[in-house]
């Protein structure tokens, strides 16, 4: 196999010639994403996959423009092919703001490796073993659930490495499992239900297939009975999940380089309060529980906690180099690779949890509905507007608690409003993988929120 | 690419064991992009990426591995490793490999690789700054472009060594309209598998007039109301809900394990009766065509559903195992990192009788959506969820006010029976659809039709 020794050769002589491509500074990154996955089905393991996908990617600055090329080849005449694409492309650039190289000169050697021990647990007979287990248990635990129709074990580890013109020697890397069940009951009107819940971690002994399954029936069976509710407006109490989608739909909106695009309705409004002194989210790079922490980014800026909204005040946009010089800040440390060009990430995110439990919340809003889930969060937004209409489903909340379940109803408002009428934030978080690391949410209570549904 | 005899050594690699089929599919794929905001290029990128799969079939039982090291030692290792993890009885014959056979759905006067990026971004930049000096609600323009060579070598152990290619463009052209807090956006993302001269025969001055006129439109369009009402779809890019809430359930994918609403389906009446329906992939130069499957079969086109009888599934190779059918040539993948499934490709309900005039004529109230954006449904219960990117009120037949944020929601299985009247205005629109082996390009398309009753949850009620 090809390993990270050659590419890193590869890396060194791209930069070594790039000068002769008129290239004034420049950068190469590389990175690796090993894989294995198990699927189970029938009482069989129906797929088993197994990858390596590496590639190097490069950008030079000329004339004040940053052009890009990637290739998964690393031969000499890629160093060619790489540099004049990325030469092309400098010439067809003409944007305006400045682009960066960078290097600290205290920090020009970053190291950060998390592979763990336990990865090497990883193994196709572990994976069909644990698999074979989870899906006759899941089928043992009512006779309602027909069928097991996914059910997946993943595990995923990688480098990345980035050397650049300026002397930056960066190394990071991490690892993590996941587990996926989704299944199919039917209901006693002979309607289909189907419900799902997931697992992810750095060691597959830590799984708590007790947990899992507890979960996973209250996903499924949970919704037996569901029909659709009357139209109205609705106390709501978003579950964590839930919360967790909804936020990450309107995200972008807190990136400088969204804002400075003009697609933000956030930008010039640091400083001001958007949202309920009950919320508090936070873009923390080394939390405690997160499984990828991540010490610097991609720009080779070292990372730092900060609150993004401090008690209702947004308190600062996410930056990379090219958009805090633009706004003549500094980068908060969330420049990282997306695609094949440097934009912005957060790391881990958290929304700091209240106090009540999430029982606590419904007996809060009385009379009300709890909403578990949100369909169609990548056509149903407006990201910009921040209006959303949403296929969703959940339970009622009656005289203060679960009541019946709810499905076929639309929630419909404007995330900017939502987020002032949080009333109360939960205790019960949760984690789930976004952006560069997870997000890490508790359930909240919303005094206000459109539902459709019958009449 | 590798020799004949290093595919063969792979495949006896592959078949050491117990698998009773095994396929390496190369492939190589090149990209150019570049995107304008507000006329000035802000990234431009070129990229290549090129490696391999190797997929073992015993059975239902299914091994895949893949690598971009195409080094043939690192490929014989994988295959070996694959062969230990397939679960068969016995080991399956490998037939010699039959004579290279080339085949391409791409239809080209101009190539889109040796087109000079300045010429691209010229035009995009007329267009950009056109649009910006129409009105001034009109706050931004992105444009972007991309064009992609795709050259992949299916070579299996029944004979088959098929290479395939294709090019394809996609352009995206995007206007923001402004006022006070409210942002809204028009938007045309065509695409095809023709050469640089569909660029040159675009009229992306009149079409970038065209997104303004929806931005500014929806900018000042008051909320949707909620509510269950008839819904009027334009044709085109509507047919977006043909293909989430009907074509996705009529895969092998989701039919061979039962998790779809029309399994068992074959000659009965799932639509209304005056609803027909094809999967055609082999319309030249169309987005969504091809003409060789990414498991080597030849395209098809298929005809899915005939005056609402359920006519044809869409079947792979491991779909027809579990069927026990034959595949239908519709395997795709994204890439070598994905192993292929049974995939839709240009999807669309057949030209109707109506006059899409007398289709708003006939309808008191209701609503009528011109401009879909995405959406998605649950295979096995059937909800379906969508959201109208530009829609108006119909009252007593006529198209009235515009509104803005209407999802409409449902479940597949009624929907289809609710079509009371199809149009005969069929055009299809570019579109990536995202499933099981990764995105894939497809069309979507119909004529204007209408559904009797659809859940809309907007946010006003009237």
């Amino acid at each position: 196999m090809m390993d990270i020794k050659i590419a890193e050769e590869f890396m060194i002589k791209l930069i070594a010639e790039a000068s002769k491509y008129g290239f004034e500074e420049c950068e190469a990154s590389y990175s690796d994403d090993i894989t294995m996955s198990v699927e189970i089905l029938k009482g069989e393991v129906s797929s088993y996959e197994q990858s390596t996908s590496q590639g190097v990617s490069f950008r030079g600055l000329k004339n004040g423009q940053m052009g890009y090329c990637e290739t998964s080849k690393f031969d000499d005449e890629a160093v060619r092919y790489m540099l004049e694409s990325a030469s092309e492309n400098c010439e067809v650039l003409n944007d305006e703001d400045r682009e960066f190289i960078y290097c600290d000169e205290n920090n020009k050697d970053l190291f950060f490796s998390q592979t763990t021990e336990a990865y090497n647990k990883n193994t196709y007979n572990r994976f069909a073993e644990l698999g074979l287990a989870l899906e006759k248990a899941i089928l043992a635990l009512d006779s309602r659930i027909e069928a097991v129709d996914y059910l997946s074990i993943d595990c995923s580890r990688g480098p990345v490495l980035i050397i650049n013109s300026k002397g930056l020697h960066s190394y990071r890397d991490s690892d993590g499992v996941s587990i996926y069940a989704g299944c199919r009951a039917t209901d006693s009107d002979g309607s289909i239900k189907s419900g799902g819940h997931y697992w992810i971690g750095n060691d597959i002994d830590k799984f708590d297939m007790d947990a899992f399954l507890a979960k996973l029936s209250e996903n499924i069976l949970g919704k037996m009975g569901a029909r659709s509710c009357d139209s109205g407006t609705y106390k709501a109490v978003f579950t964590n999940e839930a919360f967790m989608q909804f936020m990450s739909a309107f995200l972008s909106n807190t990136f400088a380089t969204v804002m400075q695009k003009g697609l933000s309705l956030l930008a010039g409004r640091e400083g001001e309060k958007i949202a309920s002194e009950c919320l508090t989210l936070k873009d923390v790079p080394m939390y405690e529980d997160a499984l990828t922490k991540v010490p610097f980014d991609d720009e080779g800026v070292l990372t730092t906690e900060k609150a993004i909204i401090d008690k209702g005040v947004f308190a600062t946009a996410l930056y990379n180099l090219k958009s805090a010089n633009k706004a003549g800040t500094a980068s908060t440390g969330n420049g990282f690779k997306s695609g094949s060009t440097i934009g912005v990430s957060p790391t881990n995110l958290l929304v700091v949890p209240g106090e009540k439990t999430f029982d606590e919340l419904c007996a809060e809003a009385g009379e009300g509905i709890i909403i578990t889930d949100l369909s169609g969060l990548h056509a149903g937004v407006n990201a910009i507007s921040g209006d959303f209409s949403l296929l969703c489903e959940g339970y009622l909340i009656e005289n203060g608690k679960k009541g019946r379940p709810v499905e076929q109803i639309t929630a419909a408002g404007n995330f900017y409003e939502i987020i002032k009428n949080i009333t109360a934030v939960g205790s019960d978080i949760i984690n789930i993988p976004a952006g560069m690391g997870e997000f890490f949410t508790p359930s909240v209570l919303v005094s206000e929120v459109n539902i459709s549904g019958e009449a | 690419m590798l020799s004949d005899n290093d595919v063969l050594k792979i495949l006896d690699a592959a078949m050491s064991t117990t698998a009773d089929f095994a396929e390496v599919f190369q492939e190589e794929k090149s990209t150019k992009t570049v995107s304008l905001l507000n006329g000035r290029v802000i990234r431009a990128g070129t990229g290549y990426n090129s490696g391999t799969g190797i997929r073992l079939l015993a059975g239902t039982n299914c091994v895949y591995v893949h690598s971009n090291d195409n080094d043939i030692e690192s490929l014989l290792k994988l295959a070996q490793e694959a062969s230990h993890a397939i679960k068969g009885i016995s080991r399956g014959e490998i037939a010699d490999i039959s004579p290279l056979i080339h085949t391409s759905a791409t239809n080209i006067d101009i190539d889109p690789m040796n087109v000079a990026k300045s010429d691209t971004v010229g035009y995009l930049r007329n267009a950009s700054e056109h649009a910006l000096a129409y009105n001034g609600l009109i706050t931004q323009v992105a444009a972007g472009y991309a064009a992609t060579e795709r050259l992949v070598r299916i070579t299996n152990t029944r004979g088959v060594n098929k290479e395939d290619s294709t090019k394809r463009i996609r352009l995206s052209f995007e206007t923001v309209a402004t006022k006070g807090n409210e942002k809204q956006t028009g938007r045309v993302a065509p695409g095809t598998m023709r050469g640089y001269e569909f660029i040159n025969e675009y009229p992306l001055i009149e079409k970038s007039e065209e997104c303004c006129e929806t931005a500014m439109r929806m900018v000042n369009a008051g909320y949707a109301p909620s509510g269950k009402m008839a819904v009027v779809l334009g044709n085109g890019f509507g047919g977006v809900i043909f293909h989430e809430a009907c074509g996705h359930a009529l895969e092998a994918t989701a039919v061979s394990i039962k998790n779809s609403y029309f399994t068992d389906m074959l000659g009965k009446q799932i639509a209304s009766e005056v609803v027909s329906a094809r999967d055609n992939a082999k319309i030249k130069g169309e987005w969504g065509s091809y003409e060789t499957d990414d498991e080597g079969n030849e395209s098809s086109d298929l005809l899915l559903i005939e005056n609402g009888i359920l006519k044809n599934y869409l079947v792979d190779e491991l779909g027809a195992r579990r069927m026990n059918c034959k595949p239908t040539g519709c395997s795709r993948r994204q890439n070598y990192s994905y192993a292929p499934t049974s995939r839709m490709s240009n999807t669309y309900i057949c030209n109707g009788e109506s006059d899409p005039k007398d289709i708003i004529a006939n309808t008191e109230y209701g609503l009528y959506c011109t401009q879909m954006g995405g959406g998605s449904v649950d295979t096995s219960t059937g909800d379906f969820n969508f959201a109208a990117n530009e829609a108006f009120m119909i009252r007593d037949g006529k198209i009235a006010e515009p509104v803005r944020g209407a999802t409409l929601i449902g479940k597949g299985q009624e929907i289809l029976k609710n079509i009371d009247m199809v149009g005969n205005d069929l055009e299809l629109s570019a579109g990536m659809c995202g499933s099981q082996s990764g995105n894939v390009p497809v069309t979507v398309g119909q004529p204007t039709i209408r559904v009797s009753s659809i859940l809309v949850g907007g946010r006003d009620s009237e």
